[in-house]
């Protein structure tokens, strides 16, 4: 072999070695939560901390399924959690892209006056609004319901804005041919734009859902006296601090809390991965 | 590079009536998103700015009190100071890291590359609140894994989150690791939008590959950069979770953010709560100026060019 061919497959080697190299150190947290799941008390916090439990237990699991805390049960929170996320992101997915469509494909009065208005919302942070927002769903009697951790949260001018920017680029003439059918506007959106639109419905499904899935001080502020309902990241927070002295417990629940989004991410990696190289920007 | 959108022609200008007959179907299909943007966002901000101008107890309209009020309330400036400094390095680390990880990625085979940015985007899926339980394995004073690690060589364990400076060398660390792998793929993104006949023009010419980054690359990414950047700033100035979680915002309030000081005040009578929301706006300016800052950066270099 030459000497060039050697000193081409030496770069290519080392390249490799430096991007496994950050990919082992960005998964190594994970990697190592994962058996401490099944330590017992004793060993989690031992010296020297060892990566493999000496007896694999699972006693941390069932300790989150069964524990009461102050009315707070893991399993309702699981299930509160998922049906909140589900449901917020079907919405959210229904709703913004209607008016994506609208944005994109529709001509009405005022549509610069509504549309900058609209995207003039994508530039208040949550904090500006935070403390005004738990007035306003106080007004409306919303508190500790499973319509505050839903609702509010639904519309987002950044998703709006990406619906639209997809459907621009999508011929005038496909839409032309349904709407002489007499398929209306909305006939056209949802038997011809819909369908279309798989790649961009997963990358922002997936960013809504785990939005709601994550979100932590919106329920803590707006759901906390109903325990029923608490969402799983409050159950955690609650748990790091009741379940201080017996930590795997609140490492299991931690570990049952991301198995699911990767679980999802499993299914449509290659979709979201995609999407956002593809998508992500426009 | 044209981001601009393309925008619908219409060749025959109509007359409006015919042009808009769709107009009861547009507003009915706009309805729910408008309705819920006015209930959620509009209403709130208003009643924000509204009350940031008025007396809490009386409702009375004071003035620029509530503002003077929460400048010269200690916690609230040191929080402020401490998210600028918190997010002047996490952004910038976060930059350069994915940027150059992300020229990494395209200089490796496909196989590769896709694997290393499948697995960096784990984090993606992570809350701040089970990022800290994660971490806390590892930087536990009584028992964690660098612990053990310093106790086997023979040195002293760290409190990593009340020692030194080591509270904010954390929290940039579990902030960065969160979105590393997302500002990859964008960053990435914007490599592969990069015309490649630039590079063969500049090969030709002998560029080395530090040429070609810094004359084609790096130009080429002005508005990846530009969008990673205020993404990142925007969200980091907001920072709550990880703080919250690894030192509650201490010791002696050096790690406390603004929006932590707003969590803490919620339920804290002793704190006027207009004076709170005044602070909450003077973020919302701060983040609106730097977003128009960077903008307007990157244009007039683009208009000198």
């Amino acid at each position: 072999m030459n000497k060039k061919g050697f000193k081409n497959r030496l770069i290519r080697l080392t390249k490799n070695l430096l991007a496994l190299l950050v990919v082992a150190a960005i998964l190594f947290p994970i990697i190592w939560m994962l058996p401490a799941a099944f330590k017992d008390r004793t060993e989690l916090f031992a010296i020297p901390n060892q990566f493999l439990p000496e007896e694999w237990s699972l006693d941390n699991f069932e300790k989150v399924f069964t524990l009461t805390l102050n009315g707070y049960n893991f399993t309702s929170s699981l299930l509160a959690t998922l049906v909140v996320a589900v449901i917020a992101t079907a919405l959210s997915l229904f709703i913004n892209m209607m008016a994506g469509y609208v944005f994109a494909r529709m001509e009405f009065p005022l549509k610069n006056v509504i549309w900058w208005s609209v995207l003039i919302t994508m530039f208040i942070p949550g904090i500006t609004i935070l403390l005004t927002s738990i007035r306003v769903v106080n007004m409306l009697k919303m508190v500790d319901t499973l319509m505050v951790l839903i609702i509010p949260g639904v519309v987002s001018a950044y998703n709006i804005f990406y619906f639209r920017q997809f459907f621009l680029a999508i011929p005038k003439s496909l839409e032309d041919a349904a709407l002489l059918d007499g398929l209306g506007h909305f006939g056209t959106f949802w038997h011809i734009f819909r369908p279309m639109s798989t790649t961009p419905m997963i990358v922002i499904g997936i960013s809504v859902f785990m939005g709601y899935w994550n979100s932590f001080m919106w329920p803590t502020l707006t759901v906390s006296d109903n325990a029923q309902i608490a969402q799983v990241t409050q159950i955690i927070r609650v748990l790091s601090d009741a379940y201080a002295g017996d930590y795997g417990v609140v490492v299991a629940a931690s570990l049952i809390s991301i198995a699911i989004p990767l679980v999802i991410y499993l299914i449509f990696q290659k979709k979201i991965l995609e999407g956002i190289a593809t998508t992500g920007l426009k | 590079m044209n981001r601009a959108a393309p925008e619908r022609t219409e060749s025959v200008k109509r007359p409006g009536s015919f042009r808009y007959r769709y107009k009861h179907t547009a507003y009915l299909m706009l309805l729910p998103a408008l309705v819920l943007l006015g209930i959620f966002v509009m209403w709130p901000l208003v009643m924000a700015v509204i009350r940031s101008f008025q007396d809490y107890n009386s409702g009375e309209f004071v003035g620029f009190y509530n503002f003077k009020y929460i400048l010269k309330t200690p916690s609230f400036v040191k929080a402020f100071k401490n998210v600028l400094i918190l997010t002047v390095v996490t952004v910038a680390l976060t930059m350069v890291t994915t940027f150059l990880f992300a020229l990494l990625m395209r200089s490796l085979s496909n196989r590769m590359g896709y694997f290393a940015r499948a697995c960096v985007f784990v984090p993606f899926f992570i809350s701040g609140i089970v990022a800290s339980v994660i971490f806390n394995l590892l930087i536990n004073y009584g028992g964690g894994l660098f612990t053990s690690l310093l106790i086997d060589a023979g040195k002293d364990p760290i409190a990593f989150a009340v020692e030194d400076h080591w509270p904010y060398f954390i929290i940039i660390a579990i902030t960065i690791w969160m979105t590393f792998g997302y500002q990859t793929l964008i960053m990435y993104a914007g490599l592969l939008q990069i015309p490649k006949s630039l590079y063969e023009a500049a090969q030709l010419d002998g560029a080395n590959f530090l040429h070609q980054t810094l004359f084609i690359t790096i130009p080429n990414m002005k508005n990846y950069f530009v969008l990673v950047c205020i993404s990142l700033v925007t969200a980091n100035l907001q920072m709550f979770e990880i703080p919250f979680m690894v030192t509650g915002g201490g010791p002696l309030e050096s790690t406390l953010t603004p929006v932590m000081y707003l969590y803490n005040s919620f339920r804290d009578p002793g704190r006027p709560q207009n004076v709170t929301i005044a602070g909450a706006l003077l973020v919302m300016i701060l983040i609106m100026v730097i977003n128009i800052i960077v903008f307007k950066t990157v244009r007039s270099e683009k208009s000198g060019e």
